[in-house]
């Protein structure tokens, strides 16, 4: 059966096309490539097992195979579900890193009206996806309350219509939250995802309010408000990965913790917007984050053990890639790519584009990555020629360098950041941060995975299925 | 004929020079595509046409180790060849599962089917 691999230490790393994989020591590699495994053996039963080997029963094993492929690729089926919504682009905070390049609080002129807001609304539910999630963003959307009003009005009305699961989301640094927002919220059963870098010394580093005040204790008192308000499940947080974060990530996650949060979500930097005219305050190597990142799990790892339930997202979704059977909502991790057929962002004005990197190119004069504008039609902007290109051209098998890659069942593909690094959605791998990081990711998982110690295996099991197996868990 | 030859010169230069019989011409641009962000590569043939070199030319100040590469290198080679061999043996087994995966089985037609 075809595979994929690569040496790994001094064995080799075989994945199938649906995500099956096994560690084979290069004498049975060699076996198996020669056709000369020992079929009493347990390796040989095992390969079988996971259709690596086929023996007489090949339209079985292709069947099967086939099955897990199509579960694996379950979310092109669910083509469009992500809508975010850039309600306005003016905010009350200037963070260093912002990738938007935020406007001033009195800007009014980069508000979303109602009317667009509606029109967004009306696409977003022509797509022929059973589940809608709606993402209010910005700049800060609550600086512009009549918008997500109106949108959401709308959704819950086109809900009823066409009995569509509707999720919405707003993401926000709450800091302007107050009791009327929290009411329509709690009625429209709004989740909340709100930033959070760490422990006042380095919230404040970045993320600063315009006048340049602190913005931590203003966000831990809305936090509380917020919480007691919605209840506590409702809030989630993002951490924004700085050159500060890579030497304190423990205190970070000590903070997370001590503020309540479930996990937290290693993600690094992407070098757009004001973050790349900071670069040299803001920059760091792919090896820094992921020394951080593996840092960071053995931390969350032994805590976990320790008894405190604490979850790193990210490894979450990697780990239920690898592990089983099921696809994943995650845009960023797609083949082909997430951007446009999963997630779809729309700006102020109405603009359309495949993900926020790409309305942040138009921003700085480049509209490649445009599809369309609201007053479109859904078929205009979603069978166009820009979301074409980029499904086209982001299926990994065709890709070079990723096409024989051994982590290609768990990886995916970035156009959008692609094009930025080097003018082309194609990209070029041998100098990608992007695949630099999750080879080097995948391989330390992989490590994890090989040594199959009880105890982590459990904690990352936990994580997949969401449930607690911390020593302190209740029956 | 058939043997590979290294020559490294000043830790600038490398020059990897392996036969056709062995290597084919996928393999060798796959394994020299992964080598990209640590030196220029040229690919050419041998005057008698029956051999390749791949040269690897980087400044003086770059950390880059030549012997590392040439290490590495030969056996990017290698496994580039093989992927190369099990792709000829299985890329229609590859196709029907894609098939598979995405038409009803009843769309399947005897053509698609036969993967021999």
């Amino acid at each position: 059966m075809p595979l994929r691999f690569s040496r790994f230490d001094h064995e080799i790393l075989i994945t199938g096309e649906a995500g099956d994989f096994y560690f084979l020591s290069i004498e049975d590699f060699d076996k198996l490539l020669s056709e000369k495994s020992d079929a009493s053996s347990q390796i040989y039963k095992d390969l079988k097992s996971l259709n690596f080997i086929a023996d007489d029963d090949l339209m079985t094993a292709v069947n099967m195979t086939s099955t897990r492929y199509r579960s694996k690729k379950a979310f092109l089926t669910n083509f469009t579900t992500l809508h975010m919504m850039v309600v306005t682009v003016r905010c009350n905070h200037k963070c260093k890193y912002c990738q938007v390049s935020c406007e001033d609080e009195n800007a009014k002129q980069y508000d979303m009206s109602p009317e667009i807001a509606k029109k967004v609304v009306d696409l977003a539910f022509k797509s022929p996806s059973k589940h809608i999630k709606i993402e209010f963003q910005g700049g800060e959307p609550l600086l512009n309350w009549i918008a997500v009003q109106a949108a959401t009005e709308r959704a819950n009305k086109l809900q009823k219509k066409t009995g569509k699961e509707l999720e919405i989301v707003i993401c926000t640094n709450l800091t302007l939250m107050n009791e009327e927002k929290l009411n329509f919220i709690k009625e429209n059963n709004i989740l909340i995802s709100t930033s959070l870098d760490g422990p006042q010394n380095i919230h404040d580093k970045f993320r600063v309010m315009r006048d340049g005040s602190s913005s931590y204790s203003k966000f831990l008192d809305k936090l509380s408000t917020t919480r007691t308000h919605l209840g506590h499940d409702r809030v989630g947080a993002l951490m924004t990965t700085t050159p500060l974060t890579l030497k304190n990530i423990r205190p970070i996650i000590d903070d997370y913790i001590k503020l309540e949060f479930d996990g937290i979500f290693l993600r690094s930097l992407n070098p757009y917007g004001f973050a790349s005219e900071l670069k040299n305050e803001l920059q760091y190597s792919m090896d820094e984050f992921v020394e951080m990142y593996k840092n960071a799990l053995e931390y969350i790892i032994t805590l976990n053990k320790n008894g405190t339930r604490f979850v790193e997202y990210y490894t979450t979704l990697l780990l239920k890639k690898i592990l089983t059977p099921f696809s994943t909502s995650f845009v960023d991790l797609q083949s082909p790519s997430g951007a446009g057929i999963s997630g779809v962002i729309y700006d102020y004005n109405g603009n359309i584009y495949p993900a926020d990197e790409a309305r942040m190119l138009s921003r700085m004069g480049d509209d490649f990555f445009l599809m369309g504008n609201v007053d479109e039609t859904y078929s205009e902007v979603f069978g166009g020629k820009v979301l074409k290109n980029i499904v086209v051209n982001s299926c990994l098998e065709i890709m070079p360098v990723c096409g024989d890659c051994v982590y290609l069942p768990y990886c995916g593909a970035d156009p959008i950041r692609n094009y930025l690094e080097t003018k082309d959605i194609i990209g070029d791998r041998p100098s990608s941060p992007f695949c630099k990081k999750h080879k080097l990711i995948f391989k330390y998982l992989f490590e994890k995975i090989k040594q199959n110690e009880k105890e982590t295996m459990d904690i990352f099991w936990s994580w997949i299925t969401n449930r607690n197996c911390s020593k302190n868990a209740q029956n | 004929m058939g043997k590979t030859n290294i020559i490294i010169r000043d830790n600038e230069f490398l020059k990897i020079i392996v036969s056709k019989q062995y290597y084919e011409r996928e393999a060798v641009f796959a394994a020299a595509k992964k080598f990209t962000d640590q030196s220029t590569i040229i690919i050419r043939p041998t005057p008698d046409e029956k051999q390749v070199e791949i040269v690897f030319q980087t400044e003086k100040e770059n950390d880059v180790v030549m012997e590392n590469i040439a290490k590495s290198f030969c056996n990017e080679l290698l496994d580039q060849q093989t992927r190369l061999d099990l792709e000829k043996r299985f890329w229609k087994i590859r196709n029907l599962i894609v098939q598979h995966a995405f038409l009803p089985i009843e769309n399947l037609t005897e053509e698609t089917l036969s993967c021999k």
